[in-house]
């Protein structure tokens, strides 16, 4: 009798473990080009990470930007993780004396990100006198 | 033992005190418009909502037309832009104003566009006062001082609903054109907000 239940209880692991591996570990594969058209003119960053959780579900690759009359810069995040994440990112944007420029669609945004996945966030300056920019990434409120 | 008992006593007075005060919070409290603490409710468009979605507009309006040169307006003065309609699609009462002055009070802020108050879908103007004064002002000058719009705004929101079970998913489309006077749709986007859960939930 101990036998079948220790076999039983064997079997209903063996199931919770495929069903957790099934249903978390979906991640992404990606193909592109192996030698990219476009060359990205790439930022030099300086990060300041307070949640190594969210760095690893949410890796900042690289920040890159295009030249314009209104900034514009497209940062690459990376999930290193198998699972899918949410979090909030918002751009904050700062003229050449260092001053905050404010804009009234400036908000916080949803995404979410596959495990192992690679995407792209990007914003336009709001202002022409916007030199200077700040991301923050916040993990998402379940 | 029995000097254990008041001490037990103590603790649990102590840490109900300190859950009536954690309770005796505010019921009201301020949150940041822009920010991730606000409430979020599946079946309708949320603040944020129109902020995102008037984000992505100003953004592409911006890197698509005005960073690419494409403005087009006479003697290099800031373009001239009309609001024209906007249709409401979703089942909801929606103030379309939610949306569009974000748009506006961010392309104003560029230096790069200006919005007419006296000139409206049907005659009807935003501003009547300004249009009066506007009026007298060429009547009183003998001389038509109306400059025509470069470009007309106008857009649709629409809204799809879905369920599966107990998952109820709610997808929510903004649609804009920019038109030229020639009537050429010089830019047109779209951006769609889709939510889903099971009931209303803070945060995003």
């Amino acid at each position: 009798m101990k036998m079948l239940v220790a076999q039983i209880k064997l079997m209903l692991a063996a199931g919770a473990g495929l069903g957790l591996l099934t249903g978390c570990a979906s991640t992404v594969n990606t193909v592109e080009r192996a030698a990219p058209a476009g060359q990205r003119q790439m930022v030099s960053d300086k990060r300041i990470i307070t949640d190594a959780g969210l760095n690893r579900a949410v890796r900042i690759v690289g920040v890159n930007e295009a030249p314009g009359e209104f900034l514009k810069i497209q940062v690459e995040l990376l999930n290193t993780t198998s699972s899918l994440k949410s979090f909030n990112y918002r751009f904050e944007w700062f003229d050449a004396n260092g001053i905050q420029v404010n804009s009234p669609t400036s908000t916080a945004i949803s995404r979410q990100i596959e495990g192992r996945e690679s995407i792209f966030i990007g914003a336009v300056a709001p202002l022409p006198a916007a030199k200077d920019f700040r991301l923050k990434l916040i993990e998402s409120t379940p | 033992m029995k000097t254990h008992i008041p001490l037990r006593t103590l603790s649990v007075l102590g840490f109900t005190s300190l859950w009536l005060a954690g309770c005796a919070s505010p019921q009201a409290t301020y949150v940041d418009p822009g920010g991730s603490r606000t409430i979020t409710s599946v079946g309708t468009i949320n603040i944020q909502d129109y902020a995102n979605a008037a984000d992505t507009m100003v953004g592409s309006l911006i890197d698509g037309v005005i960073n690419a040169g494409k403005l087009e307006s006479p003697g290099g003065q800031p373009a001239m832009l009309a609001i024209s309609r906007i249709v409401n699609n979703t089942s909801q009462h929606v103030d379309t104003d939610m949306l569009v002055k974000k748009i506006r009070v961010a392309l104003n802020k560029t230096g790069k566009v200006q919005t007419t108050t006296t000139m409206g879908l049907g005659g009807q103007a935003e501003d009547p006062l300004a249009q009066g004064i506007k009026q007298q002002t060429e009547f009183l000058q003998d001389k038509k001082t109306t400059r025509l719009p470069d470009y007309s705004l106008s857009g649709k929101i629409i809204e799809q609903r879905e369920q599966a079970g107990n998952v109820r998913q709610s997808s929510f489309v903004f649609q804009l054109s920019l038109t030229s006077k020639d009537g050429v749709a010089v830019w047109e986007e779209e951006k769609t907000i889709t939510k889903q859960g099971k009931r209303s939930t803070v945060g995003f």
